[in-house]
């Protein structure tokens, strides 16, 4: 019915040469009834998420398509963190899906199988690709050096890579980037997310050297040792009810 | 008040340290936050998998619009501070729902019965001004993929993601599911019920195609081989 790496078939949806999504712009009562909710809500979890990264992953049936992201990160506790995904740091930015982040201490109580989906960030961040945009680096190296150890399992919902205007089909996984060949970010994706923000990755790489290099998990990042990646499938499948539906 | 549902269990891990809290106020001042400052409203409803409707899952979406017609949500499993990041939903309005290829339709469900129903609330805004925007819900299609199956008691979102499903007609939604919520948030579906009986829902009529082609979805894992590396460029990151 749908899978992660699968192109959806050609429809007005998936031509990806006019603005994603859509749709009429947002009216003057849409935005009032909004501000008037906005205002009698407290919106209480969305305020937890204290941490803008930008950063690259990889579709993992598809290492070659690589996109630049957007974390808005929240904190459980010290070892579970949860974010939010966005295609970019704009008003209007698509929500593209959702990565979890823990610490080693609890990768390690994952059954095999599950390990196999999450991969490690400590390439990411030494190599200077993940940054906190606007966050002087004195105040972020501290709280690097214990991301760098954990692990991140990140689904992606909405392909606007591949064109998609909306998001279709079976959600994707990603990888982070790694030293392999496969796993190198495209030298034009980091230069662009550098001009824009001003900085330099290769600086930050330098400025990361003394990060200790975490020992890494063997059944994180999968494709590297097994050459092999992730699909998801949607496929048809009764229903367990206890009611008739629709 | 903790607005808790009563299945809450705790997340492993240690307190967040005053270090990190600290760090986290200061970039939470200095960082742009625009894609979360688009979020604008607080919906509850209920899910639950595509494959089984016995596990059924309290909804907190929190959503902002990208344009009039679509919607994106961040679904969590409560309003309070420690809640946990679940989903993510999209509403799209009838025209564009109709637009989707048709192997996508059975991925999204209608709307009409839970806004009707009285099911789907906006908790804190008065009825005369949710129902503004409910009447547009109301027309409208969602498609909701879960990550953390929070309904089973996992401590961390473990497997693969899980297409929902939402409401389509009554005796769907458990009954103990159901008074829970109304308690903790002092609503009556019932009288919700009563004063949307002038919402409609699509104006084609729901499509057969949504609501997961009228049986139901599952999603599987598939390993897949890596296609090899094309023409690298020699300098790389």
């Amino acid at each position: 019915m749908a899978s992660s790496d699968e192109k959806p078939g050609p429809t007005p949806v998936a031509t990806g040469d006019k603005p994603t999504p859509p749709g009429e712009p947002t009216t003057l009562s849409s935005k009032i009834l909004d501000k008037g909710a906005g205002m009698m809500q407290s919106l209480e979890p969305v305020k937890e998420m204290k941490q803008h990264v930008c950063t690259f992953a990889l579709y993992a049936h598809d290492l070659s398509r690589q996109i630049e992201t957007h974390h808005y990160v929240g904190r459980l506790n010290q070892d579970v963190l949860q974010c939010a995904v966005y295609d970019s740091d704009i008003r209007k930015a698509n929500l593209i899906g959702v990565e979890y982040i823990i610490s080693p201490k609890l990768y390690e109580t994952l059954p095999e199988e599950e390990q196999k989906l999450w991969h490690s960030h400590a390439y990411e961040i030494k190599s200077g690709l993940w940054v906190n945009p606007g966050v002087p680096q004195m105040l972020e190296k501290p709280e690097l050096e214990n991301m760098a150890c954990t692990y991140g399992k990140f689904w992606c919902t909405w392909q606007v890579d591949r064109g998609d205007r909306l998001p279709l089909g079976a959600p994707a996984l990603m990888f982070s980037p790694q030293p392999v060949n496969r796993g190198r970010v495209r030298p034009d994706l980091v230069q662009r997310r550098d001009e824009k923000y001003k900085i330099s990755t290769e600086e930050l790489r330098e400025s990361r050297v003394d990060i200790q290099e975490p020992e890494i998990h063997p059944n994180a990042d999968y494709w590297v040792k097994h050459n092999k990646g992730f699909a998801v499938d949607v496929k048809p499948a009764d229903m367990k009810r206890l009611a008739p539906f629709p | 008040m903790n607005k808790m549902a009563t299945s809450h269990v705790n997340v492993p891990g240690e307190p967040t340290e005053t270090g990190t809290a600290l760090l986290e106020t200061a970039t939470g001042t200095i960082q742009g936050f625009q894609p979360i400052n688009n979020i604008h409203q607080h919906l509850c409803a209920f899910h639950f998998y595509a494959h089984d409707m016995t596990r059924q899952v309290e909804a907190h979406h929190f959503c902002g619009h990208l344009n009039e017609d679509v919607r994106q949500c961040l679904i969590y499993d409560s309003p309070n501070k420690d809640a946990r990041l679940i989903g993510i939903e999209y509403i799209v309005v009838e025209s564009l729902f109709l637009t989707l290829p048709d192997d996508e339709k059975p991925l999204w469900h209608s709307h009409e019965f839970e806004v009707k129903g009285g099911y789907l609330f906006m908790p804190g805004v008065p009825g005369i001004v949710e129902r503004q925007d409910l009447k547009q819900v109301c027309k409208t299609y969602g498609k909701v993929i879960h990550f953390w199956q929070v309904d089973r008691g996992d401590p961390l979102p473990l497997g693969i993601p899980q297409i929902m499903m939402a409401l389509t007609r009554p005796g769907q939604l458990d009954e103990n599911i159901a008074k829970d919520v109304e308690k903790r948030f002092g609503v009556s579906f019932e009288e919700q019920r009563e004063q949307r009986k002038d919402l409609s829902g699509p104006d084609h009529g729901i499509h057969p195609l949504a609501n997961a082609a009228g049986r139901g979805l599952k999603t599987e894992l598939r390993e897949v081989d890596i296609p090899p590396a094309t023409s690298m460029p020699r300098v790389f990151v």
